[in-house]
Parts: structure tokens; sequence; C-alpha cells
């Protein structure tokens, strides 16, 4: 998973603020459209919550592989809740691990975009492979490790846009430290892509119809 | 219809798989064993924070403030409760 593991003060006060508008904006649009054309049905609001329940709590816990790394979901709740619902409860994720002291408050606006961008391109391709093929377990797989690549992606470009207060290194030794923990985060989507493909696989078997990413 | 074509979505997972896999594996050749923090100090040539010397649990550990985590966890967790039985599922 991609998620920027930086204290407050790494990003001058003008990105940080500027993470925060985008991030406040894609909110907004999220807001509006559940107002008007995505109404949610009241189980929505259900699985919504039982994701970002999931999601906190699992957000949090280091898995002792290569020292430490940790999982996201963000791809399960895009395939659960779709772009955008899931949009609003990445936000909270992000919320909550910051109050509990899991990243800075500052840099919320900026993983709240990192792990948009996970949901977006996983719900994306979830609904895309079903053109390829049917197997739930595959297509979320897929969508798991598109998705978090993605992630990967915008945190390395959030973080060479905005550049680190206080640090000497070149662009060049920034990106290339970035990816190297990008080659790393995507080592740990092998587990979360098999985690995600088989928890799709059994909702899809026992109850399909609350998969959000499978309908039309 | 072909195993090839029954089996492509898997096929395509597993091509993936094998690709990250080994770029996964060649970039931890290069950087070692390390925690989050200090993969991402390292790379962004940040000086070192303090060691996080928190309680693991047969390796595992949670990031922030445990107390704090479980409190919230618990919260959402009676949020959870409170929406099943108003909404369902």
């Amino acid at each position: 998973m991609a998620h920027i593991h930086l204290e407050d003060g790494s990003f001058s006060l003008f990105w940080v603020l500027a993470w925060w508008i985008i991030a406040l904006c894609f909110i907004g649009v999220a807001l509006v459209l559940l107002r008007s054309k995505y109404k949610p049905e009241p189980k929505m609001i259900t699985i919504a919550a039982f994701v970002t329940a999931a999601a906190f709590a699992i957000f949090q816990i280091q898995i002792p592989i290569a020292g430490g790394v940790h999982v996201s979901l963000t791809p399960l709740i895009a395939i659960l809740t779709g772009p955008v619902i899931g949009t609003l409860v990445i936000l909270i994720v992000n919320i909550l691990s910051a109050a509990i002291g899991h990243g800075g408050w500052g840099l919320v606006g900026a993983n709240v975009l990192v792990n948009f961008s996970e949901v977006l391109v996983a719900w994306l391709v979830f609904k895309a492979m079903k053109k390829i093929t049917k197997d739930l377990f595959s297509r979320a797989g897929v969508a798991t490790f598109t998705g978090l690549l993605a992630g990967n992606l915008v945190m390395i470009a959030v973080i060479l846009v905005s550049g680190i207060q206080g640090v000497n290194q070149t662009t060049a030794q920034i990106l290339t430290g970035l990816s190297l923990i990008a080659a790393i985060n995507m080592g740990v989507a092998v587990i979360e892509a098999f985690l995600t493909g088989l928890i799709v696989a059994y909702i899809g078997r026992i109850r399909p119809d609350i998969l959000n990413g499978d309908r039309k | 219809m072909s195993i090839v074509e029954e089996r492509k979505g898997l096929i395509i997972f597993g091509a993936i798989l094998i690709i990250v896999l080994i770029v996964a594996l060649a970039a931890y050749q290069m950087t070692g064993t390390m925690g989050i923090e200090d993969r991402y100090t390292t790379a962004l040539g940040l000086p070192p924070g303090e060691e996080e010397g928190g309680e693991t649990f047969f390796g595992f550990s949670a990031e922030g403030d445990p107390v704090l985590y479980v409190i919230v966890l618990g919260i959402l967790i009676v949020g959870c409760y409170a929406a099943y039985r108003h909404f369902r599922i």
C-alpha cells in the first residue's frame, strides 16, 4: 500500500494547503454526487461502516515482513463501496490514523489523494476485467495490484512536487529512494491481492449483490 | 472454450504476481530489513527519527498510540453494530 509516512513539517505550508484543497475538492464532488446521482441504499451505509472499521484496524498493524509493512484494503473498499463512498471512507480512515499518531495531520490531504487514486484505479480495473474474465478472485487481485501501483506512483509524484523541507537530496536521489519504497510496497501488494481476492470471491459466492464494482 | 481462455484472469494475475515479486525482492536486496519510517528517512535523506520501541505481538505491532487505537476501533465497532441494526445489509 502507499501512504506518505512523514511527520508534520516535512512539506511546506503551501503544499500542505494545496494537497488539502485538492483533496477537499474530490470530497466535495463525492458529497454532491451522493446527494444527487448516487444516493446510497441504506445497506451501503452499513457496508461503508464495516469497511471503514476494517481498513482502520488493519491500516495500523505493522506486519513483520522486510522490517515492517502494512496493508490498506483500499482496493477492497473500492470494490465493495465504489469510488464515491470510497472517497469518504479513506478520508475518515486517514483522519482517524492521524488522530492516533500514524502520519502527520498536514499530510492527510496528500494521503487522501494517494488513497483516492488506489480506490479509483482498483474500481475501474475490477469493472474492466469483467470483459476478460468472470473469475472474481483474479479480477480483484489484478485490481489490487494496479490500484496499489497507482497509489505508489501518486505518492512519488506528490513528494517530488512538494519537496521535503530540510533535505539536500537531489530529485534523482529522492526518486531512486522512493522507487525502492514503491517496489517494496508492491511486494506487500501480493499479500493484499490474495487477501482482497479471497474476500471478494467469498462475498461473490454468498452475497454477490453487495459487490458495488460488479454493478452496471 | 480452451483452458487458456477459461483461466485468462488467473494467468494475468499470475504474470503480474511474478513480475511484482521479482521487483520487490530486488528492491529488498538493495535496502535490507528496515521499518517503514526508516525507509522514508533513508530515501529522503532525513535525519533518523527516534526508535519506536513499542510492544509487539509475534512481531506485529500497532502504529501510533495503541491505547487510542483500541478506543477508536471500539467506537468504530459500536458504530458498525448500530448501522447493522438500523440498516441491515
